[in-house]
């Protein structure tokens, strides 16, 4: 797992394409936003974490793009079915990588930007750790849908499981709520952190399933 | 001693056959070359042997259930946007990046180890993958068409290779247009 983990951290940070990128995205569109609309009208602070949500989703949807297609594409998922007879450890390692790499960091963008947008500062924290457990969640929707359909260009799938990802904004919603209302914040932060548990100890295995009928 | 017995091994895609009850068994020491015309499942019998592929009819049994094995297939698994010397590194632990950039060298790869790999030609990628194999050291090598795109040099390099190889105990399973220099069984598949 050491070893994997190793390897993929090694890969993703050569290829600043993949993890830059999305980040840079993102800051583009938080910093376009106010700009495109009469800021002097609009309490910002208010809807300014919606249009976070909406921009996280739309980034880790990005990220995930290519997160399996080019092992499939060059035989390394070949090469590592060899080594390990299945995808369940190399898709937990991608997965905590990207989290890591991209997740976590897009998490810090959002969360300073609704803090320089008139959001409480206190808030700072429970709006980086929700971030954070929702990127969890949304990366591994995503890759979900990436490996569905890996052999058929990746973003195919990403867009089918599209769907997939408006529980998390519903929840997301709510812990908004949580934080502007300032109570259920705990209650919600626990709910999530359960979530996010089981889904990152269950999709790996749904994953590598997806995978294996492929390189098969 | 028996490393692999296929026992009628078919396959069929889309209803059509690609090949029907093969059987077959290797040894420790034997070479298997598998011949036959493009398209009539070289690659794909390779794939059942390795496991990644199932059998439409048909059983292989390995004798041993841990058996190492090194393959190279059509695909390299070699990254593109690192350098000969990094994808090296990502395949081979420390103590085997020794012998692995001795074969770097052997095989005129020296002047482009720092290049990036999608920039090298065809032969020189196909060398590098071929590291894999070279500086690994398994029971079994399971190649699948290795000598295209080589020159013809590094033909006769991996020639005496494999036959060296051979000489100690080491199996090799392989498909190839060309008939390789050293002594092997051969399994003929026809369409």
């Amino acid at each position: 797992m050491l070893r994997l983990i190793r390897t993929e951290s090694f890969k993703l940070s050569r290829k600043l394409k993949s993890w830059l990128g999305p980040q840079l995205i993102l800051v583009l569109v938080l910093i376009a936003f106010p700009l495109s609309i009469d800021i002097s009208q609009y309490d910002l602070d208010k809807f300014y974490f919606s249009i976070i949500v909406i921009s996280l989703m739309m980034t880790a949807f990005i990220s995930t793009e290519g997160m399996f297609e080019e092992d499939f594409e060059d035989g390394s998922l070949e090469q590592e079915f060899l080594l390990e007879q299945d995808f369940y450890k190399i898709v937990l390692s991608k997965m905590l990588i990207y989290v890591f790499f991209i997740g976590i960091p897009i998490a810090l963008i959002g969360s300073l930007f609704l803090i320089t947008n008139g959001a409480d500062f206190d808030d700072l924290p429970k709006v980086f750790s929700i971030l954070c457990l929702s990127n969890i969640l949304l990366f591994n929707l995503f890759s979900f849908g990436n490996a569905l359909s890996i052999n058929k260009g990746a973003m195919l799938g990403v867009l089918t499981s599209l769907p997939l990802a408006l529980p998390v904004i519903i929840l997301l919603g709510r812990a908004v709520r949580t934080i502007q209302y300032g109570e259920g914040f705990f209650s919600i932060i626990i709910l999530m952190s359960g979530i996010s548990l089981i889904v990152l100890a269950i999709m790996p295995i749904v994953i590598s399933a997806a995978l294996k009928t492929h390189i098969d | 001693m028996q490393l692999i017995s296929a026992q009628n091994i078919s396959y069929s895609i889309n209803e059509k056959k690609l090949f029907h009850n093969l059987s077959f068994n290797v040894n420790t020491g034997e070479g298997l070359y598998i011949k036959g015309s493009n398209g009539s499942g070289k690659s794909t019998l390779l794939r059942i042997i390795l496991g990644i592929t199932l059998p439409s009819k048909g059983k292989i049994h390995f004798c041993n259930e841990d058996l190492a094995i090194s393959y190279l297939g059509h695909k390299n698994a070699i990254k593109s946007y690192l350098s000969p010397i990094q994808n090296l590194e990502l395949i081979f632990n420390q103590s085997g990046r020794a012998l692995a950039f001795e074969w770097l060298h052997k095989l005129g790869l020296k002047n482009v180890q720092d290049e990036l790999t999608g920039n090298l030609s065809f032969g020189q990628q196909k060398k590098l993958a071929l590291i894999r194999v070279l500086a690994s050291s398994p029971k079994m090598i399971v190649l699948d068409e290795p000598f295209v795109g080589l020159d013809y040099a590094t033909n006769n390099l991996l020639n005496n290779f494999l036959e060296e190889k051979l000489r100690e105990d080491m199996s090799i399973i392989f498909t190839s247009h060309i008939q390789p220099t050293f002594e092997c069984k051969t399994l003929e598949i026809e369409r």
